[in-house]
């Protein structure tokens, strides 16, 4: 029975990335993030749900240690990525978010190049030792972005001129450009139109063979379109985690249930 | 289930649309079953007609409920138990339909029976057993609107009951036709209508499981007891 299930729909034990305990998030006196505990698998595009302000940027911005930069923000609990403490006062912030790369809800590029905004990571880690060898992670970057194809013969050219959409792209070729393990993305489709939209989440679906791919989305087609795992999160709470399928069709939560379906819940 | 109203009201007001044709549907079939089996047993050829009439209505209802099942699923994308809902009237749609198609095959029978000399009593049987079978739908109805599994559960365990019935009228028409080879047509046809009677029976255990699924989500298992035994009839009696 199983082995007619959808394949891409199909979430098959997978190894866990990312393992969160106990998580507590304050910003000064107030308590954004209670007690999570959730597994993350590899190779598998996980959704964060809720209505705004239920936590779920928060949390995952304490996954590649984003809310270090926020001075009242103090975290507590555990947060493993392959069975090591990113909290752990040894771990370097800068080369964990090269592990765990970001995009944003607005895109983002540097004022410069579509070349240099996607050589910068790369650079600064040293991953090329030369310019042919950087050239080469520049291309294979934008073609895993899906944009080589647009861009190619205007590398030159400033990313701020392209179209939102391609904006987009170009930020997520540069978040993969540094090789990261794991990918956040804190609603990338919010400012795109439809298409746009579209050739994103193709493109998070391609991600997936090689990244645990992370998604806060306020779209719950989206999350349902382009995930195989959800969590919804709701006041702080991760109220239900489970199979995409299952959170839509049947969620075990009624606070879930009216989420989704749309009740004032 | 979900108590609460959705945000959008009109979201609210086309899923009550959709289960209110069901229930409409649901009123046709039913007085369809009464007044085929009425009109067998009081040999009421105009009732007859008027059920075979009537048989459009039915028809163009489970088609309205589909149109508005696919606007529903295009334009709301409904999710969890609003998802359920859709699905469940779909199908549940079609299982009234059936109904009603059995039920005016049964009056065209009717017209035909009423030329001839069925076997005493045989009318009443069928009548009661047409009567168990709209019991059955009025609950599994009722139960639907008030998503209720434990009278859903209740129902699909009386089909076991209509199925002995059908077992009981199956030996019974075996024997006239035994006696007496005059008897063949009637019995045939009275065969007929008892099985299609016994055919509905096992459409609103469908719509049963259906209400079932609604409520929590999976399908029960299928545990109830199977109670047609006629396939065996010529082993058991060797």
């Amino acid at each position: 029975m199983n082995d007619m299930r959808l394949t891409e729909r199909a979430v098959d034990s997978k190894d866990v990335k990312i393992a969160a305990r106990k998580v507590q998030v304050f910003y000064g006196e107030t308590h954004a993030i209670k007690d999570v505990d959730v597994d993350i698998d590899d190779k598998t595009v996980t959704a964060f749900i809720g209505p705004s302000g239920c936590g779920k940027s928060t949390f995952l911005r304490c996954i590649n240690r984003m809310n270090d930069t926020i001075d009242v923000a103090r975290v507590e609990g555990d947060i493993h990525l392959d069975g090591e403490d990113i909290y752990n006062p040894k771990v370097d912030p800068v080369q964990l978010r090269a592990k765990v790369g970001m995009v944003f809800q607005k895109p983002n590029p540097f004022p410069k190049s579509i070349y240099d905004n996607v050589a910068y990571g790369p650079k600064i880690h040293g991953l090329a030792k030369n310019k042919a060898e950087l050239d080469e992670i520049v291309e294979r970057a934008l073609r895993r972005g899906a944009i080589w194809d647009e861009v190619k013969d205007r590398l030159q050219e400033p990313g701020t001129g392209l179209s939102g959409g391609q904006q987009q792209r170009l930020c997520i070729a540069r978040a993969v450009a540094t090789e990261p393990e794991v990918l956040l993305m804190d609603e990338p489709c919010s400012a795109l139109d439809p298409i746009a939209t579209a050739q994103v989440e193709e493109l998070i679906d391609e991600l997936k063979q090689n990244y645990s791919v992370v998604i806060v989305t306020h779209s719950m087609q989206q999350a349902a379109r382009v995930s195989q795992k959800t969590a919804f999160f709701h006041l702080g709470y991760l109220v239900e985690y489970g199979e995409t399928g299952q959170i839509f069709t049947n969620p075990k939560d009624s606070r879930t249930e009216s989420y989704i379906t749309g009740r004032i819940g | 289930m979900n108590e609460t109203n959705h945000i959008q009201s009109v979201f609210d007001r086309d899923l009550e649309a959709i289960q209110a044709m069901i229930m409409k549907m649901g009123g046709l079939v039913e007085s369809a079953i009464i007044n085929s089996a009425k009109s067998l047993e009081t040999k009421d050829e105009d009732l007859a007609a008027q059920v075979r009439r009537n048989d459009a209505a039915i028809d163009a209802l489970e088609e309205q409920v589909n149109q508005e099942a696919a606007r529903v699923l295009a334009l709301r994308a409904p999710t969890a138990s609003d998802l359920r809902t859709v699905l469940t009237v779909m199908k549940i749609s079609a299982n009234l339909e059936r109904c009603g198609d059995y039920a005016k095959n049964l009056a065209k029978r009717t017209s035909v029976l009423v030329q001839m000399q069925p076997p005493e009593g045989a009318a009443t049987s069928i009548r009661r057993m047409a009567r168990e079978v709209e019991g059955m739908m009025k609950d599994a109805l009722d139960a639907y609107i008030q998503r209720d599994a434990a009278l859903a559960d209740e129902v699909r365990r009386r089909d076991h009951d209509v199925d002995q019935m059908y077992n009981a009228l199956f030996r019974e028409f075996l024997t006239f036709m035994m006696e007496d080879p005059r008897n063949i047509t009637s019995c045939m046809h009275l065969h007929f209508i008892a099985k299609n009677i016994e055919r509905m029976g096992d459409h609103v255990t469908s719509i049963a499981d259906q209400v079932i699924y609604l409520v929590t989500g999976e399908m029960p298992d299928d545990t109830r007891p199977k109670g047609d035994r006629t396939p065996y009839v010529n082993m058991e009696k060797g």
